[in-house]
């Protein structure tokens, strides 16, 4: 299959490419294009693939409408501690259940693998229950606790653990002859090489985060604390209907930042995926 | 500088022994090597004596001082790994000066310390590289470099040349036995390689399945094997072996005679194994009709295998042979350089 | 050493077995316990009953639809997230120019915030939306897709599909790359032709990503839910209706947590049924990973 291509074989190719990426390219632009559109612009037809006139007010309206800077604030603070707080509480665990030979790892192990088996959605109503009796519901504590300590994480421990099993054995070995204590190679060693497993563990506790949806509308009950996937869906008329520019317009702000640094970043996210071999 | 006493070393796992039992001394300052089959337990016993293995039972001391119960780091010694172990995201100055940085050793000496190891190595402009910039033969140079910063009590080393390639392999052998020669101290040495062994010791230790088989100066070895299994296992191409009964005229074996030394006298009547080595084999009128099954010329000398009374037979000829497969050839041997083994449990016979 | 090394061994993963323990493994306990229990919100009562949750599961008249509809959406989407996974793989192995940028834009979608990306292919099912007005312009004249129970299940499986097929392209690509090339010179040289190569080579080599990731992704599928709770509200009538949806309902809605804690072991049995055959499989792909 590698052997190179006829030069028709490649037409046919970019073609067949070219047609299958309409889906996974034109809602962008849609969102990008139609939250420039006036309201009678909207469901113009034919279609507009360039708005015929801008309007910039949509914006301005997606910040008076909700305290969406707020809402923005909300949502990446708290994905910003749920995956620092994930990186570390995982790369610890990896490494660990890697390395570390203790009594009853691997019993503890299969214990914490648990949390693969069970979706945060089965735990949903407990777990709501559980932090209206610590008053913590309509507070972010719940967003930012279960990821970082319960079932996301699990994740990410796995995977760590996956690469730290992958690290030479030598080279701890090595550092043990050189004086180090089991901390030392931890932090000196091991974690400055994890590196690759950190950052696509960093990217995919970002994005579940930042995607987090039932959580946050099971959890929070006022607008300035909302996070930005529940604010998007805030934008509606009087009866109820979603006002379709505003709301693009609040989604281009919330989708198009991750999408820039993706695409900057973009070798980086593919990889990380490709090494991890799995997703959560 | 120290000296290395094994005593009734053992390591099992769970009921299964992986070394038995070890005694070995080693002088200060001596080269030894550790050689053997892959899975003699050389290795194993090499991580004993740097504490990355913990011993059964018997007694690992260092300079005189038992250290079973000693962490690693508190061993004085320094290990060489296979795989180099170079931290992949250092520099070759902070690989070489890391083991002092947590000895608390100061800046300006470490840095003294890791110029004068590059110094030796020839590593002075390689200094600020990364471990992946370099080369293989410059890693492992690197991996020695960080070994001798710390001027360890002894040296250990685990099979490092295996990742080179050949040509490379000898001229690091030759680095490391001109680094022993500089610093005289102690080192211990793992290979599964006998031309290395040979080569490289002061002192050979020949182990397999867990146990020594023989150990002495490399010519000790390669002259008075103590067993059957040195006698193979030391020596390329290896040592050919003719089974057979001892006649008052020599070796009786399917129908030939081979002739034996006069010490054979005392075993007239037993089955022996006899060792010759192949440039000990000669080619003459009188000798022992025998079928060339293969002829090698590799220039500076040729080797042939030839069929002699079921058995192949290698031999190492300085001459050029102007020999054909299938053809055959007159072999003979010379008789004083034949080796005796008893044919029940392979030990030398004298 | 060996102590103070399982002593290090407890303190490192001691956050994560405390966090397990607290949001995980109690919860779990506690959803098992309110299942059992009649719970009235109201009147703030918590009483006993047995398992008289798990009988109305069987007597919940719309429970056999929500798990028809959950069947069905995760059977769609994982039929057609893996052959277009599959496909596009296989067109991203070429060695061609700017492939990079395709594979690049392929998983954009993936980083697109979900309920943003949910959001416009919403705003684009419209009866007067985007995708209706191009059909238009070619006379075609499209359906209510998310009012109509056919179109809504489709367009729900669809919107999803294009949003994370990109993960599993990604997965299927690195195992086709994993395949040595070798392989396929060697079938070249013994005549087989590129769908031979594709069938006898390529498929057997990669089945082991492709069962894994066909069972991952039908576990993910039992858990999509801002999708349908932004595209459809379940509807029409409970026809995108999946179980976590339904329990949602049941639980924060009509705030029936007793009985949303018996969909929630529902959900958790079957979740774990699938699991447990993936890691069988797992163990049983060894030879082929290694």
């Amino acid at each position: 299959m590698k052997a190179e291509l006829s030069p028709r074989a490649k037409v046919m190719v970019y073609g067949a490419m070219c047609v299958l990426l309409i889906p996974f390219v034109f809602p962008t632009w849609w969102m990008v294009t139609s939250s420039f559109k006036p309201v009678s612009e909207i469901f113009a037809f034919p279609p507009r693939l360039i708005p015929d006139s801008w309007d910039f007010t949509t914006y301005g309206q997606v910040f008076t409408l909700q305290p969406f800077a707020k809402q923005y604030w909300n949502s990446a603070y708290i994905a910003a501690i749920v995956t620092v707080g994930t990186m570390g509480i995982s790369s610890m665990a990896g490494y660990a259940f890697a390395r570390i030979r203790f009594p009853f790892a691997n019993a503890i192990f299969m214990v914490v693998l648990l949390g693969l088996l069970i979706p945060s959605e089965v735990t949903i109503v407990p777990l709501f229950q559980l932090f209206l009796k610590l008053g913590m519901v309509n507070t972010h504590w719940p967003l930012i606790l279960v990821p970082i300590f319960g079932a996301p994480s699990v994740f990410a421990t796995f995977v760590m653990r996956q690469f730290f099993i992958s690290l030479p054995a030598e080279l701890e070995e090595a550092a043990r002859v050189d004086g180090l204590s089991r901390f030392k190679i931890f932090t000196k060693i091991a974690l400055p090489l994890s590196r690759p497993a950190l950052a696509s563990v960093a990217i995919f506790t970002f994005l579940h985060s930042w995607n987090l949806y039932l959580e946050p509308i099971v959890f929070l009950s006022s607008a300035d604390k909302f996070t930005l996937p529940q604010a998007l869906t805030q934008f509606t008329d009087a009866y109820g209907g979603p006002m379709w520019n505003i709301q693009l317009a609040a989604a281009t702000l919330t989708a198009l930042p991750v999408l820039i640094v993706f695409i900057i970043a973009q070798k980086h996210f593919v990889e990380g995926l490709a090494h991890t071999g799995l997703k959560g | 500088m120290a000296e290395v006493t094994l005593t009734n070393t053992r390591k099992s796992y769970g009921n299964v022994d992986i070394i038995h039992g070890i005694d070995l001394d080693i002088e200060d300052g001596q080269f030894v090597v550790l050689v053997g089959p892959s899975g003699c337990g050389k290795s194993t016993l090499l991580r004993m004596v740097a504490g990355l293995e913990t011993i059964s039972s018997g007694e690992v001391a260092i300079g005189g001082r038992v250290v079973n119960d000693i962490d690693p780091k508190d061993r004085d010694i320094a290990m060489v790994f296979q795989n180099y172990a170079l931290y992949p995201h250092m520099t070759v100055a902070t690989n070489m000066g890391f083991s002092l940085e947590h000895r608390g050793t100061s800046k300006s000496e470490i840095s003294e310390r890791v110029n004068w190891a590059a110094g030796i190595l020839g590593l002075t402009p390689l200094l600020d590289r990364y471990p992946r910039q370099l080369s293989g033969g410059q890693r492992q140079r690197v991996a020695m470099g960080r070994a001798i910063v710390r001027s360890p009590q002894v040296f250990l080393f685990d099979e490092p040349l295996s990742n080179l390639d050949a040509k490379l392999r000898v001229v690091m052998r030759g680095e490391i036995k001109a680094l022993h020669d500089k610093l005289r101290t102690t080192m211990i040495y793992v290979t599964h390689d006998q031309v290395e062994a040979m080569t490289m010791a002061d002192k050979i230790v020949v182990l397999n399945a867990g146990r020594i088989e023989q150990s002495g100066t490399p010519l000790e070895l390669y002259d008075r094997p103590a067993n059957r299994f040195v006698a193979g296992f030391i020596g390329s191409p290896a040592m050919n072996f003719i089974s057979g009964k001892v006649h008052a005229d020599g070796l009786a074996v399917s129908g030939i005679t081979i002739p034996l030394p006069e010490k054979a006298k005392k075993y007239i009547g037993d089955d022996v194994t006899v060792g010759i080595r192949p440039e000990h084999l000669t080619v003459e009128e009188g000798g022992l009709a025998a079928q060339v099954l293969l002829v090698e010329p590799m220039g500076h000398e040729t080797q042939i295998t030839v069929q002699l009374a079921d058995n192949p037979i290698t031999g190492l000829f300085r001459e050029r042979l102007a020999l054909q497969a299938g053809s055959g050839v007159k072999i003979g041997f010379k008789t004083e350089a034949l080796h005796m083994f008893s044919a029940k449990d392979g030990h030398r016979l004298e | 050493m060996a102590r103070r090394d399982s002593l290090a061994g407890y303190l490192f993963i001691a956050p994560q077995l405390i966090g397990i323990i607290a949001f995980v493994l109690l919860p779990l306990c506690l959803v098992f316990w309110y299942s059992l229990h009649e719970w009235n919100v109201l009147a703030n009562t918590f009483t006993y009953t047995g398992a008289q949750n798990y009988r109305m599961l069987l007597e919940d008249s719309s429970l056999p639809s929500v798990l028809g509809a959950t069947a069905l959406f995760s059977f769609g989407l994982v039929v057609l997230n893996m052959s277009l996974a599959l496909l596009l793989a296989v067109l991203l192995n070429q060695k061609l120019r700017g492939i990079a940028v395709f594979r690049t834009l392929f998983f954009s979608p993936v980083v697109v915030s979900l309920v943003a990306w949910t959001i416009v292919w919403g705003f684009l099912l419209q009866k007067n939306g985007g995708i209706n007005g191009m059909l238009l312009t070619v006379g075609i004249e499209g359906p209510n897709w998310l009012r109509e129970p056919v179109t809504a299940m489709i367009s729900v499986i669809v919107v999803q599909v294009f949003k994370n097929v990109g993960l599993n392209m990604i997965l299927f690509l690195a195992a086709l790359q994993g395949v040595p090339n070798e392989l396929y010179e060697a079938a070249r040289i013994d005549g087989a032709s590129s769908f031979k190569q594709f069938r006898r080579i390529m498929l057997p080599m990669i089945s082991p990503t492709i069962l894994l990731t066909s069972i991952i992704t039908i576990v993910g599928s039992l858990q999509v839910f801002a999708q349908i709770a932004v595209l459809t509200q379940g509807g029409p009538g409970v026809s995108t209706t999946v179980l976590v949806y339904y329990l949602y309902q049941q639980a924060f809605q009509f705030h029936f947590f007793g009985y949303g804690s018996t969909l929630s072991i529902m959900l958790f049995v079957i979740v774990a049924v699938l699991t447990f055959a993936q890691w069988q499989l797992r163990k049983r792909m060894v030879f082929y990973e290694s």
